[in-house]
């Protein structure tokens, strides 16, 4: 196999679907589900949209996201790579608040 | 603190932190004002590897100013809505620093020899595609952003963030102040109270007859063994080292990167990379515990571009972590192929 086709073999997205756990923090509003399927090679900019509608925020509304009550990824980082180095029993658990906590 | 630190990782951070890029900036003619003088589109900057794009924008905002807009355009002008593109169109990121900008660009699109040349960038002066962005544009959520990686990193080597929410706030806006200012001794006195330490005075590694192969140069420091929980600082006792493999367009690896493997052995860039890419970089020759994969290439199809340089395959993933990761605490490692 040469160098170029296996870049292209890397670049292909993964189907797999890793459990996000969404827990509310301080004031922001509980979720009746609060575990979801998602996949993998989603950004996670696309997790913080998804929690947006979910809670039906309008644009603008504040949201502040973190991993393990800790800090905020980045939006382009893969809920993939998030999942493999963060996962705690399984989940990757994301925390949500209307202000900012771990700033 | 600083005055502990062993002399060589002060070398290699010094080293990193001095690091510059070649840039050069054009200005989308398209959306010069009027009266604007169009003989003048190039504007060239030596970058520091450590900044960010938006901290580029008062010098090329200096230039533009002086010698390219006309008095009435320039006082309308507004940095807000300023975004950078590479040439052919992909959207450059805020929020990464020019660094790893440069050297993705670098594997990318290989120069013959790897000559240094300047990496242009297109320089728009209206509508920001702020959803592909992910971010408003602005100095304040580029810094933001930075203490997000900065709080990861520390996350993932201790389990914990509280290294970095430990510091004072003067001294956490001090860390970003160094990086606006480049000044290695104001980063370097705070980021030294949370970056690892490689440790230099313990024993060296005691050669492991069963990996007669095991390379040991000089050039760099003896591993150690696997220290006490007492040394809590030591990069060798990390719970990961924070670490992301970059593929030219695509996509960014991450896992956790322990900086010994089961058998005892230091976790080695080699290592990482023929278990992360087995399709580009072949088994380790110090792993005689992995299968051979039939689909392994025969010899490195890539090689790998840390702050500029061609690593050395056999550097060890804690030393990397400690001497050659970038100032939010992150090793990057830009993947190149192989002509």
């Amino acid at each position: 196999m040469e160098g170029a086709e296996a870049l292209e073999t890397y670049k292909k997205k993964d189907a797999a679907k890793v459990v996000v756990r969404f827990k509310a923090v301080g004031n922001a509003p509980i979720m009746k589900q609060n575990f979801y399927k998602i996949t993998a090679a989603n950004r996670f900019q696309a997790v913080i949209q998804f929690l947006r509608k979910e809670l039906g925020w309008k644009t603008g509304d504040p949201l502040f996201t973190y991993i393990n009550l800790a800090f905020s990824p980045a939006p382009d980082d893969t809920v993939a790579n998030l999942y493999k180095s963060f996962a705690t029993e399984g989940h990757l658990i994301v925390n949500y608040s209307t202000t900012a906590a771990w700033g | 603190m600083a005055s502990s630190t062993p002399t060589a990782t002060t070398l290699f951070r010094r080293l990193c932190w001095d690091g510059t890029v070649p840039i050069e900036v054009k200005i989308d003619s398209k959306e010069l004002p009027a009266g604007s003088d169009r003989t003048l589109e190039s504007f060239y900057i030596r970058a520091p590897r450590v900044s960010y794009l938006p901290l580029l924008i008062q010098e090329v905002k200096t230039f533009l100013f002086d010698l390219v807009l006309d008095e009435a355009s320039a006082k309308d002008m507004k940095t807000d809505d300023w975004w950078f593109e590479a040439e052919g169109g992909a959207l450059l990121k805020w929020h990464w620093p020019v660094g790893l900008l440069y050297d993705l660009h670098l594997v990318a699109h290989p120069a013959p020899d790897f000559q240094m040349k300047p990496f242009t960038i297109i320089l728009h002066l209206a509508s920001p595609p702020t959803d592909k962005l992910l971010f408003t544009p602005s100095i304040e959520t580029c810094k933001q952003s930075f203490m997000g990686q900065l709080k990861e990193a520390d996350f993932l080597r201790w389990g914990n963030t509280k290294r970095v929410t430990g510091l004072r706030k003067e001294d956490q806006d001090g860390l970003w102040e160094g990086i606006v200012e480049h000044n290695f001794d104001d980063f370097w006195r705070i980021a030294s109270k949370i970056a690892p330490s490689p440790n230099p005075l313990a024993p060296p590694l005691t050669p492991n007859p069963s990996s007669p192969t095991l390379p040991a140069p000089s050039s760099r420091p003896a591993s150690t063994q696997p220290p006490s929980g007492s040394d809590r600082d030591n990069a060798y006792s990390v719970r990961s080292v924070p670490v992301r493999i970059y593929l030219p367009d695509g996509p960014v690896i991450q896992d956790l990167v322990p900086p010994f493997l089961e058998d005892g052995l230091p976790h080695s860039l080699n290592l990482f990379l023929s278990a992360q890419l087995p399709l580009l970089f072949k088994p380790s020759p110090t792993s005689p515990l992995t299968p051979v994969d039939p689909n392994a290439p025969k010899s490195n199809l890539a090689f790998a571009l840390i702050q500029g340089v061609i690593a050395p395959l056999d550097c060890e993933m804690a030393w990397l972590g400690a001497c050659m990761s970038g100032a939010d605490g992150w090793v990057n490692v830009c993947i190149g192929l192989d002509k």
